[in-house]
C-alpha cells in the first residue's frame, strides 16, 4: 500500500505537469514539469514522506527496464537512416569528446578562481 | 501433425495481439540481461541496458513479432516513465544541499556544458549533413533518457535514434572522462562526478558511483540538471 500511495502522488503530478504543458502550450514534456514541480514542492515541505521514497526509489530501480522499448527500436528503424551514419557517429564519439573536455576545464577554472577569491578575503 | 505444427508456429503471432506478451518478453530480456552482465563481469562499455535490448530484438526477430505491435503492447511499460520521470525529483531535491555548497561553478558550468553538449554533436552532424530529423534526435544525447524521450518527440525526432545515440554517448563519456581526468589532469571527485553526470546521463552515474559516494551525487546532480536546463532550452531553440 504505501507504495501505491507514493505512485498515485507521482502520476498526479504528471498529470499536473501534462495539464500545465496543455494549457499553456509549453515545450517541455509533462514529466519534466512534473519534477520541478516535486522539487519545489519538497522544498518547501522541507521532507521527502516515506511513501512518496517507496515509489520513487521503485521506478528509478528499474528504469532501464521502463527505456528497453525504446532501445529495441534502433534496430528495427535503422535502414531509414542508412546513409547518414558517418556523420551520427561522429557527432557522438567527437561531439562528446569535445563536451567532457568543456566540462573538465571549465568546471576546474570555476572552482580554482572561487577558492582563490576566498582565500585572498 | 502438419496442422499441430502451423498451430505452433502461429502461436507468437496469436498472443501479440494481448499486451502481456510483449511485457513478458521484456521483462525476461531485462532479467537475462542483467544476469548476463553481473556473469560478464559488468564491463563499462557493455551497459546491462544494451545487452537486454539486444537479447530483446533477437526473440523479437526470431519469433518474427511485428515490430509495430511489440511497441503497442510495451506501452504498458512505457507509460510509467512519465511516473519515473517525476519520481527524479526527489534525489534532487536530497541532493539541494550539494547545489547551495558549490552553486557558483555548477550555476557557471551547468548552462554552458550542457549547451555545448547538444550543440557539438548538432553542429558536426549538420556538417556532415545529417537531416532535421537526425539533428532532432541527436540533440538530446546527453539527456537522461526519460526526459530526452519527452525532448525528441517535443522536437520532431525519432526515438529509437535518439537512444542508440544516448546508449552510445553514455558509454563514450565515461571512458573519455576517465582518459581525460588523467591527461590534465583532475582528481578533484567532484569535478569528475558532475562531468559524468552531465555528458553520460544513467551511464555515467553508475561509473561514478564505482569512484565514491561523493562522485556519485555530483553525478546525479548533474544528470538531473542537465535534464531540466535542455529540457527547457532545446525545444526553445528548435523553435526559432
Amino acid at each position: 500500500m504505501p507504495m501505491l500511495r507514493g505512485f498515485l502522488i507521482l502520476v498526479l503530478f504528471f498529470l499536473l505537469g501534462e495539464a500545465l504543458r496543455m494549457l499553456f502550450v509549453l515545450p517541455v514534456s509533462g514529466g519534466v514539469l512534473g519534477m520541478i514541480l516535486m522539487t519545489l514542492t519538497l522544498m518547501l515541505r522541507g521532507r521527502v514522506s516515506d511513501d512518496l521514497a517507496t515509489a520513487s526509489q521503485a521506478l528509478i530501480s528499474v528504469l532501464v527496464l521502463l527505456i528497453m522499448p525504446g532501445v529495441v527500436g534502433v534496430f528495427f528503424l535503422a535502414s531509414q537512416f542508412s546513409g547518414q551514419w558517418l556523420a551520427v557517429a561522429t557527432a557522438l564519439l567527437l561531439g562528446t569528446f569535445l563536451s567532457v573536455l568543456t566540462t573538465l576545464l571549465v568546471m576546474r577554472g570555476v572552482l580554482r578562481l572561487s577558492t582563490q577569491g576566498r582565500s585572498n578575503d | 501433425m502438419t496442422e499441430l505444427v502451423n498451430r505452433f508456429i502461429a502461436i507468437p503471432d496469436l498472443l501479440s495481439a494481448s499486451p502481456i506478451l510483449a511485457i513478458g518478453l521484456t521483462l525476461t530480456a531485462f532479467f537475462v540481461g542483467n544476469w548476463l552482465f553481473a556473469r560478464l563481469g559488468k564491463p563499462l562499455w557493455m551497459p546491462p541496458v544494451l545487452l537486454s535490448a539486444v537479447i530483446l530484438s533477437a526473440v523479437i526477430a526470431v519469433l518474427s513479432i511485428d515490430y509495430v505491435r511489440y511497441q503497442e503492447g510495451a506501452l504498458w511499460i512505457t507509460v510509467l516513465l512519465g511516473p519515473a520521470t517525476v519520481a527524479l525529483g526527489i534525489p534532487l531535491y536530497q541532493q539541494i544541499h550539494h547545489i547551495r555548497a558549490l552553486w557558483l561553478p555548477i550555476v557557471v558550468t551547468l548552462p554552458l556544458a550542457a549547451t555545448m553538449a547538444a550543440v557539438y554533436a548538432v553542429v558536426i552532424a549538420w556538417a556532415l549533413g545529417a537531416t532535421p530529423e537526425v539533428l532532432a534526435s541527436l540533440a538530446p544525447k546527453s539527456v537522461t533518457a526519460p526526459i530526452a524521450i519527452g525532448i525528441t518527440e517535443q522536437l520532431g525526432g525519432s526515438v529509437a535514434l535518439m537512444m542508440g545515440g544516448l546508449l552510445i554517448t553514455g558509454v563514450v563519456a565515461t571512458l573519455f572522462v576517465d582518459l581525460l581526468a588523467k591527461w590534465l589532469p583532475v582528481e578533484d571527485e567532484r569535478i569528475l562526478g558532475f562531468a559524468l553526470g552531465l555528458n553520460g546521463h544513467a551511464i555515467g552515474t553508475a561509473r561514478a558511483f564505482e569512484i565514491s559516494h561523493t562522485a556519485g551525487a555530483f553525478s546525479s546532480l548533474g544528470m538531473g540538471l542537465t535534464g531540466v536546463f535542455t529540457a527547457l532550452i532545446l525545444p526553445l531553440v528548435f523553435r526559432l
